[in-house]
């Protein structure tokens, strides 16, 4: 695995995007004249671009009651193991499909992080940094679209559906800003133009007049980001239909589960599937404080089936590859039971997953002690674990970006790539 | 007793000379003065030239939406540029600090500075009581002292009084509380020192409980309603600590702290009146009972340090934050970081600045009226310089519009108040036209606290696609009725169009593109509702600069 720019895909989109060229509606189409020859290699390249979706379990799901049980200890809770497709390696019953698919999965079992509570935890999980008063950190999905985004693509480049994580796309700045869908999955309000073609061009006509001659007056970039994003709001209006998973929804429901986790696991697939880098699908609330059993098993269900669906979705596709899905949420929760019967926050040892772009199938990072307190070996921090997002996507997570003058590297000083969970 | 009568006397004649002794005169130079020399002090040393003044219309439009949040109506900015008198300037800014409206966009920002558009506790949302308040404030031109002593005092409730919500925001958290006073008052961060000593500052994290210590005994009570709103009030008890539990890292489940005594930043714990061992605090009042105020109060200690002229943070915090409101970015950037790792770009200036506020008893008109009439703040934004807020303030930088302006702005733009008048609809509230809780969704997040635009792909959906066609009207009284039905010739029509919008008369080869563009036989009425909205949706008008 090399974290470094993998520079042939990065020519490929280079070659694929020169062989593009602007309509007047805004919307860009193959032009396929001066690309016959590459043409095969184009689409190629394509499959090949790497890409990411983060399976967001808001609140924070906890890792006894899915990956890490502790069976007959005080923090063991209710549910029983089941084997997977791994030998040796059990998981909570709660995750009957995820079971099957072990071979697909790395598991990290030792995960201590730094941030407790829902508003620190969700910026730490989101960006890899605590929440500063001077700097505006940049979530995951920015700092994706902006490396490994596709420049011209009429698609946004950082979707979330019905999550939560107000960082956005931080100091990056509006270009690789999220677009934000509901928690239906439906496209957020006043996407679509109902102005007749001709006259909505018309005014665009005009429009660019008026950027064009502002343009050559003020050269301040925020007005050009501003122009940009007015391009980009036009162009979407081409691709609209991507957004809508009907057509799909007949032969796929039945295996993603008829959830709205599972409709929206299968709108990420087919963003993805449109070349989108970065599709985040938010689930939960998790945050069981009480009722820590009852929750999580009415919660696992449908997340497990959509998932599960969603990995072999991608497999059968030829898109799991390239295609990195993370699963975790901001905190884990305690080994204490409550006398609510519900798990508090705990970040001193927990877990998350990962699956597909050069993942290490079927392992178990790290462990954690026989009461799931303390991590005893692998440790794994926030840093580390998006030092890994970033180097199997092809990202080098040393790259730095400058607020102001201050240099912030993608994953905080000191991080380290964990080599295990790669290939 | 003696020593006590001697006392009163001292005091007696201390308050006949406060009272006969003038408010000094700024000093000499002038403010205004003493900024730009300092300016120019900084772009010799930086080699960087200043850009040339602003043309009049850019003025006005700035200054409109600096001082009154909205852009002015075609007859005003008309007057104003055919206005041949030099002093038209200095003139127009002494005319919008006394404007309602000054008070209103204050107030806004204000109300920004110390909420934001999501703010903690279950009161807060509902915040018109201080919403009036300050705005009464701004209109009064309460020194800035005073004002800040209110929201700290607390005094009586959030409905009829106002100023409780700012702390009622943060009843029973403390930490949230102090964090939140030493950051927007004093320009001092301590969020660090919450979990652990600051790597790089002085303060460790018993500065930062002894601050939180202040808000340690502070809870809200609500008591009755007025206009549906709830009246809460800030109750303050005789007893409560804050525990300090050493760094968060080591934390570990169950272990109790040991209370921290109220301490200011920098300064010695407080003396506070010994309880006897026997002494019982009243019950907490609960809902429904006014509080009862307690024997000592910790946070009227805090407000009297907080404000005090000789406060190191408190005068320099302030003038800061207001010349970052008008030049871009705080002389010391971002503006509650004020620390000795983040030092500021003109200090001369900002110890000038700070000690004539406190001269001039924190006088906010008259600190805002000298940055407004400065050299600095009437340059031009224009040039080949890529960053909106220039670092030496070599020109006037680029902030985007609040929601907030963008609507009122909108509305005086397409003459929607106007039409609205003549057809003697009631309107209930400011935020009439469109629907505002989406101008929050898509445009009321660029206020940061560092000002960086934020505005993505989906503000512009709304521009395109959602409810500005509701502005443009063409009504009797609206901007469309005047250029649709007049019979000048269009190049005046869309004169007035670029004036009524964008506040400036169009360049020629735009007038001859407008007019090209409205100039057809069919579908005027569509045309000229076009043309306006490109005014409306485009960069130069999303943007003050």
């Amino acid at each position: 695995m090399n974290p470094h720019n993998p520079t042939v895909d990065h020519l490929s989109r280079r070659a694929l995007l020169k062989g593009c060229v602007g309509t007047a509606a805004g919307g860009m189409v193959m032009n396929w004249g001066s690309l016959v020859s590459s043409a095969h290699a184009a689409e190629a390249a394509s499959k090949k671009q790497k890409r990411c979706i983060l399976l967001w379990m808001n609140g924070g799901a906890s890792q006894f009651e899915t990956f890490d049980m502790k069976v007959g200890r005080p923090a063991g809770g209710l549910f029983r193991p089941i084997s997977t497709n791994v030998a040796g390696t059990q998981v909570c019953e709660l995750l009957p499909n995820m079971a099957k698919l072990m071979d697909k999965l790395a598991v990290v079992r030792s995960m201590h992080t730094s941030q407790i509570d829902h508003p620190g935890g969700i910026h730490l999980m989101h960006t890899a940094y605590s929440e500063a008063a001077n700097i505006r950190f940049p979530e995951l999905g920015a700092v994706i679209a902006k490396y490994i985004g596709r420049e011209q693509s009429a698609l946004p480049q950082f979707i979330k559906i019905a999550t939560n994580g107000h960082s956005g796309s931080g100091f990056l700045g509006p270009r690789f800003a999220p677009f934000n869908m509901g928690h239906d999955g439906n496209l957020p309000p006043f996407s679509k133009s109902y102005i007749d073609p001709q006259a909505e061009n018309r005014r665009h006509e005009l429009r660019d007049f008026m950027e064009n001659h502002n343009a050559r007056i003020h050269k301040v970039e925020t007005a050009r980001m501003h122009r940009e994003s007015y391009a980009a709001a036009r162009r979407l209006q081409n691709v609209l239909e991507t957004f809508k998973i009907d057509s799909e929804w007949i032969k796929y429901g039945p295996l993603y589960g008829d959830s709205w986790f599972g409709r929206n696991c299968l709108l990420a697939r087919r963003l993805i599937e449109a070349d989108v880098p970065f599709v985040e699908v938010g689930h939960g609330s998790y945050d069981t404080h009480g009722d820590n059993f009852t929750g999580h098993k009415s919660l696992t269900a449908p997340m497990d089936q959509a998932w599960s669906a969603l990995l072999n979705d991608l497999a059968e596709r030829g898109l799991l590859e390239n295609t990195l899905v993370v699963w975790m949420g901001e905190i884990g929760r305690t080994p204490q039971i409550n006398n609510r019967a519900g798990r508090d926050h705990y970040v001193r040892a927990w877990s998350t997953a990962l699956a597909g772009c050069g993942v290490r199938g079927g392992y178990v990072h790290g462990a954690t002690d026989i009461d799931g307190h303390d991590v005893v070996s692998g440790e794994v921090t926030e840093g580390d674990f998006f030092a890994t997002i970033y180097a199997a996507l092809g990202i080098d997570p040393k790259k730095e970006n400058f607020a102001g003058s201050r240099p912030v590297p993608l994953a905080p000083f000191g991080s380290k790539v964990v080599r295990e969970l790669l290939v | 007793m003696e020593t006590f009568a001697r006392h009163r006397v001292l005091l007696a004649i201390t308050v006949v000379l406060l009272l006969f002794s003038a408010v000094p005169a700024w000093a000499d130079p002038p403010l205004r003065e003493a900024i730009d020399a300092q300016m120019t002090i900084v772009w010799e040393r930086e080699k960087v030239a200043p850009a040339p003044a602003a043309d009049d219309a850019a003025f006005l439009r700035r200054v409109w939406l600096d001082l009154c949040g909205i852009v002015p109506t075609h007859e005003v900015a008309r007057q104003f540029l055919d206005d041949a008198d030099p002093q038209k300037r200095a003139k127009l800014i002494d005319r919008l600090l006394d404007d309602p409206r000054y008070a209103q966009h204050q107030a806004d920002i204000w109300d920004m500075v110390l909420f934001g558009r999501n703010p903690p506790g279950y009161d807060a949302p509902k915040r018109v009581g201080c919403q009036t308040w300050m705005r009464n404030s701004f209109a009064a031109n309460m020194p800035y002292d005073q004002f800040v002593r209110h929201l700290l005092r607390a005094e009586g409730n959030t409905a009829e009084q106002g100023a409780p919500m700012y702390l009622v925001q943060y009843s029973r958290q403390p930490e949230d509380a102090a964090m939140a006073v030493s950051q927007t008052l004093l320009g001092v961060q301590l969020q660090c020192a919450r979990c652990h000593d600051h790597p790089y500052e002085a303060w460790t994290q018993r500065d930062f409980y002894g601050m939180a210590a202040f808000f340690s005994r502070l809870s809200a009570v609500r008591n009755g309603q007025v206009n549906s709103l709830d009246k809460v009030y800030l109750a303050e008890m005789n007893t409560g600590e804050i525990k300090f539990v050493g760094p968060a890292k080591d934390a570990v489940p169950g272990k109790q702290g040991e209370p921290i005594k109220p301490k200011f930043l920098l300064g010695d714990a407080i003396e506070e009146p010994d309880l006897t061992a026997e002494f019982k605090d009243e019950k907490h009042p609960g809902d429904g009972k006014p509080p009862v105020p307690p024997k000592f109060s910790r946070k009227d200690k805090l407000a009297d340090w907080v404000t005090a002229p000789t406060n190191p943070y408190f005068a320099r915090a302030a003038v800061n934050r207001v010349w970052s409101q008008f030049m871009g970015r705080g002389l010391v950037h971002p503006v509650d970081n004020m620390s000795p790792s983040n030092p500021p770009s003109h200090p001369e200036l900002l110890d000038v600045l700070a000690k004539e506020f406190v001269a001039q008893r924190f006088d906010m008109k008259k600190l805002i009226r000298e940055i407004c009439n400065s050299r600095a703040y009437q340059l031009a934004s224009t040039g080949e310089v890529a960053e909106p807020f220039p670092q030496w303030f070599e020109r006037a930088r680029t902030r985007p519009l609040s929601a907030e302006e963008l609507l009122e702005s909108w509305r005086v733009a397409t003459g929607h108040d106007e039409v609205t008048a003549r057809s003697g609809k009631k309107v209930e509230g400011r935020f009439h036209g469109v629907t505002f809780d989406y101008l929050r969704q898509f445009f009321g997040e660029p206020t940061n606290g560092v000002g960086d635009f934020q505005g993505g792909l989906q503000e512009h959906l709304y521009l395109n696609n959602g409810e500005l066609p509701r502005l443009l009207t063409a009504e009797e009284g609206s901007l469309l009725d005047a250029v649709i039905t007049s019979t000048d010739p269009p190049e005046s029509r869309i004169d007035r169009m670029f004036v009524s919008v964008l506040t400036r008369l169009p360049d020629p080869d735009e007038r001859a593109k407008f007019v090209e563009f409205v100039m057809v036989k069919e579908n005027t009425q569509e045309r000229w509702r076009e043309a306006v909205w490109v005014l409306m949706s485009c960069s130069e008008f999303r943007f003050n600069h």
